[in-house]
């Protein structure tokens, strides 16, 4: 009986331990920049690191759903550089606005590609998107001659830097709608039980009646669009598109994000919330440390070990849940 | 489905609705801020600068953070620093951050000069006024230091030229990706004077990838290309280091002449590798870049779009230590490659 009841409550503390331990990080490190440097909790400085947050927060969507169904990809930073010179390089002819419409479609047709190569071809998702990293990057740099492009449409720009009445910024704007309409299609709605269940055990999905193959497909365009969004802000951040320079290492920070979000790399469990929530940790300790005029090193050093605990963790959670070892 | 489909067109046209407001709003808003006027100081002490550097990771940029730090501490300044790490998004995020912290003026050398200029904007419609210590610039800056990389290019084409001594014998290249913009003018002033000066360039080929390896794949395609070539020049250190392996891997007599003055350049002239470069100087940059802002806050001194050409000096190994003694003297670093 003291065993079940020890049984019970370590479950009841490890669902809140998952729920609320990423948060409750977060919420530490706010607090001991708050403290240790009065320029960290000003209002502007805390919307500018929302604002940056977008760049990985919002690639962060489709990467989970992509790791949700056993997959990941690796191209991302490079999707993101061809899309946003792309469509920044269209918008002077067509407009501000028809320019960020066809940069989503073609990072949506992007992502398609992947998801056919990955699902129709059998070729694994790794090796298809590494080889997409190298061609999406080199399409780029032959495309601008590897000339930046600059940007000047009003439109865009106000995308990555305008303020919604003059507070907030809309990159965190964005951000938030994506993050709610993500939710909505993966805890509301048909196709997120489809997400769910191909990770979870996709023979089992296919035995059921769903189409595998179409939701693989689905969740990497989902990521295209979402990389699309971001290439847009990104750039609009800039001022321009360097096909060179644009999404280094970006497929690391967006994947990093997930699984310190508390998404495992073997599929079926996901969390969006833990995703946003690690993006923010990333862009404020990162924002904290240079306050702190720490070298740049030593800020490598603590990041890398604040997510190696992070992790360590979200571990505990599963072994609270009776779930694994820790 | 039906019900979703519904749903996703009622939050599109919210969004487009949200995007309408306040895109219009913000237009208003930006019509009634106006200018970039600079606040201005009547003490040293109540002054901070801001330093965004590319990295502290290669020996130019310390020199030019050591240049910004002495000028800061020589003029009475506080100072505050924060590195890209060669990160074009982080660039923008700290300049921002800048702005937040509320400091009086911004040194920056950009690791993407194309991405600062709505960042600059920012800090200049707070009244901070930012100079581009070298790479380049976008945006209303107020100043950009940059070395004289036109005249740097001239010097290396007039010292092979000296040598080779012949104008029927071809010369080869190793270029800059065109989006340096500044630094690609290393290459232009080449150019310009050995054609002057009646020599044919008959390989020009970019170094693909920035590294001592990419030099050396680029002078083997040179090799290739033009296998009598009589001498070269490669626009950053690394790159004509690696050029300067190469050559001697093949077993070939080839002038070489680099570019930047990196500790691994003066290490290579000393071994007799290199046999010559050309030396920008990243503390008189850095230096310079503070005082120009003690001119703008202290001074009430105007400066609005101002390049500032800084001067290059060409090294061999006839001058090369007395070169480098002067750097050890002036940065407090050595001017080759650490122990």
């Amino acid at each position: 009986m003291d065993d079940y009841r020890l049984r019970q409550r370590k479950q009841i503390f490890g669902v809140y331990w998952g729920n609320f331990g990423l948060p409750l990080i977060f919420v530490i490190l706010v607090a001991v920049f708050s403290i240790t440097n009065p320029n960290f909790a000003t209002s502007y400085n805390i919307l500018n690191n929302l604002s940056f947050a977008s760049y990985v927060g919002i690639a962060a969507i489709g990467m989970t759903f992509v790791i949700m169904t056993g997959n990941f990809d690796i191209s991302i930073g490079s999707m993101l550089a061809l899309v946003a010179v792309l469509g920044s390089s269209f918008a002077p002819k067509i407009g501000g606005v028809a320019g960020v419409i066809s940069t989503l479609l073609i990072s949506c047709f992007l992502g398609f590609i992947n998801g056919i190569f990955v699902t129709k071809l059998r070729i694994p998702a790794f090796i298809t998107t590494l080889g997409m990293l190298f061609v999406f990057r080199a399409l780029a740099f032959i495309y601008t001659n590897n000339a930046p492009v600059y940007i000047s449409d009003r439109f865009w720009l106000y995308l990555g830097n305008g303020k919604l009445f003059g507070i907030v910024p809309f990159p965190v704007l964005l951000m938030g709608i994506c993050y709610v309409i993500a939710y909505l299609l993966l805890r509301k709605s048909p196709v997120g039980r489809y997400i769910i269940a191909v990770g979870t055990n996709s023979k089992a999905a296919a035995l059921s009646g769903i189409n595998v193959d179409n939701i693989k497909i689905l969740v990497f365009t989902l990521l295209g669009l979402f990389v699309g969004i971001s290439a847009v802000v990104n750039s609009a951040n800039l001022g321009s598109a360097n096909p060179g320079l644009m999404g280094q290492n970006y497929e690391f920070q967006v994947i990093t994000a997930v699984v310190l979000g508390g998404t495992a790399l073997s599929g079926g469990n996901g969390s969006l919330g833990g995703a946003l929530v690690a993006a923010l940790i990333i862009t404020f300790l990162d924002n904290g440390l240079g306050l702190l005029q720490v070298n740049s090193y030593w800020q490598q050093v603590a990041t890398g070990l604040v997510m190696i605990f992070a992790v360590s963790l979200n571990k505990l959670k599963f072994y609270l849940l009776g779930q694994g070892e820790f | 489905m039906k019900r979703y489909v519904k749903i996703t067109v009622i939050a599109a046209l919210c969004l487009a609705m949200v995007i309408t407001l306040s895109f219009i709003g913000c237009k208003k808003e930006e019509a009634e801020e106006g200018g970039m006027q600079v606040k201005t100081f009547e003490n040293a002490g109540d002054i901070t600068i801001g330093f965004s550097v590319w990295t502290m990771e290669f020996t130019f940029f310390q020199n030019v953070e050591k240049g910004v730090k002495d000028a800061c501490e020589d003029l009475g300044f506080k100072y505050v620093m924060i590195d890209q790490n060669s990160d074009a998004t982080k660039m923008v995020q700290d300049l921002n951050s800048f702005v937040g912290q509320g400091v009086s003026g911004i040194v920056v050398t950009p690791v993407d000069p194309g991405a600062i200029g709505p960042a600059v904007e920012n800090a200049r419609m707070a009244g901070i006024p930012v100079v581009c210590a070298d790479i380049g610039k976008s945006g209303p800056v107020n100043a950009l230091m940059i070395s004289n990389n036109f005249k740097g290019g001239e010097l290396a084409a007039e010292f092979l030229a000296s040598k080779i001594n012949d104008t029927s014998k071809p010369l080869g290249l190793g270029n800059l990706l065109p989006q340096w913009t500044y630094a690609r003018q290393r290459g232009e002033g080449f150019l310009s004077k050995a054609l002057e000066l009646g020599y044919n360039v008959a390989a020009n080929i970019i170094v693909q990838n920035p590294s001592a390896e990419g030099g050396y794949d680029t002078m083997q395609q040179i090799l290739s290309a033009v296998p009598d070539v009589a001498g070269v020049y490669f626009t950053s250190g690394r790159e004509a280091v690696g050029a300067a392996q190469a050559i001697q891997a093949a077993g070939k007599d080839i002038w070489s002449v680099g570019y930047n003055g990196d500790p691994e350049e003066f290490q290579a002239i000393k071994d007799g590798v290199l046999d010559a470069t050309i030396l920008q100087e990243p503390y008189y940059i850095g230096y310079r870049s503070v005082e120009i802002l003690k001119e703008i806050l202290l001074d009430g001194k105007f400066y609005e779009n101002v390049e500032v050409p800084v001067d290059v000096k060409l090294i061999t190994p006839e001058n090369i230590d007395d070169i480098a003694a002067e750097i050890l003297e002036k940065t407090g670093n050595s001017a080759f490659p650490a122990e």
